[in-house]
């Protein structure tokens, strides 16, 4: 399982291993060379940015997952207010030159395809959901024993950071 | 707070809540003014035609790597207006930490407030309360003539002794100590629940 711990204070904390990164990567790899699509994102619903595949170069797809998420959260509201009870699965954007399609994987993650009109938006539903099926196999795997997030964040740590933050601020 | 091993990334969730036009946005502003362009990304703003956040303001800042970690601080604003309310709740979705931007002027003192038990209400529905959260007070536009005296927006709106900090947005004064102490007490948090 991707290790998603909740905090004594209700915050959520989200941790991916290497495996599971890898594991990722790969089936958006996948769907982007079966799909032709121009760019592929992978993120968690507050808008995290995880892992991305296809021609990005020229995309800001940090601020594009940001928005991806908003969306997600504004339809899901919109869906309350329409009566449905669920939340929306899926977001399509249709755009002249490219579109965009935005399906949940599972409660916490989602996937952003952006395509061009050429390709048909069936081929697109079709191998997104298997790449979705995937991505929740790849999530649920068993984590690595070892790397935890105390490791990573000890006294020394936030000494260091303070030092850096104040070097950006100068 | 995400955690990618495979890139050694920690990416935290800095959120600016408070009234409407308080000086959230200007915060951020003034941060991405002053910032090297290699440490920040852009500043998006979703915004009306009268300039006021309808949805958020959003803008990642980096400090390079700490002991082969590199820390990502993603900074989102809320939209202050009453009527943004679903707005506002969805951004919280996720945070670690968050900046309340007050407005120091006695006649919005109520504005204060009122957002204050709305942010309340909003981490409520989440499971967190502002008494165990990491959050911080910017007391802003105090160079306005007439602003409430410190004591009394304490007294008003500090009921959990937060750190708290006198700011002039638009000048940038106060704005850096702010983020600083917020992403502070987000790390020792993060350390005490360890």
């Amino acid at each position: 399982m991707v290790q998603t711990r909740k905090l004594k204070d209700g915050s959520r904390q989200v941790i991916l291993n290497g495996n599971q990164y890898d594991a990722i990567t790969k089936i958006l790899s996948d769907l982007a060379t079966k799909t032709k699509a121009s760019a592929i994102l992978f993120a968690d619903m507050s808008g995290q940015l995880i892992s991305q595949r296809g021609h990005t170069e020229d995309m800001n797809t940090t601020v594009l997952s940001a928005l991806a998420a908003s969306d997600f959260a504004a339809t899901s509201e919109m869906a309350k207010l329409v009566g449905e009870e669920a939340k929306f699965k899926l977001l399509f954007h249709e755009g002249e030159k490219r579109n965009v399609y935005l399906s949940n994987v599972g409660e916490d993650f989602f996937l952003v395809v952006v395509f061009d009109v050429s390709v048909t938006l069936g081929l697109i539903r079709i191998y997104t959901k298997k790449a979705i099926e995937d991505l929740r196999n790849a999530l649920a795997e068993q984590e690595e024993e070892g790397q935890e997030s105390d490791q990573i964040i000890d006294d020394d740590f936030s000494t260091l950071l303070g030092n850096a933050l104040d070097d950006s601020f100068k | 707070m995400f955690i990618n091993w495979a890139l050694q990334e920690i990416n935290l969730k800095i959120v600016y809540y408070g009234p409407g036009m308080s000086g959230k946005t200007t915060n951020l502003e003034y941060i991405h003014s002053k910032l090297d362009p290699s440490l920040k990304g852009d500043l998006v703003s979703l915004k009306t035609k009268e300039d006021r956040t309808i949805f958020f303001d959003f803008m990642q800042i980096e400090v390079g790597r700490i002991k082969g970690k590199k820390p990502k601080f993603n900074l989102y604003t809320v939209p202050g207006q009453v009527y943004y309310a679903s707005s506002r709740k969805v951004i919280l979705n996720g945070v670690d930490g968050i900046v309340f931007v007050a407005d120091s002027q006695p006649h919005r003192m109520e504005a204060n407030i009122e957002t204050l038990l709305d942010l309340e209400q909003n981490l409520k529905e989440d499971g967190q309360s502002l008494e165990n959260f990491p959050w911080v007070i910017q007391y802003n536009k105090r160079d306005l003539p007439g602003v409430e005296s410190l004591e009394e927006l304490q007294k008003r709106l500090n009921f959990f002794n937060v750190p708290h900090f006198e700011a002039i947005a638009v000048r940038g004064d106060g704005v850096f100590n702010t983020l600083k102490s917020v992403i502070n007490s987000v790390v020792q948090n993060v350390q005490n629940q360890l």
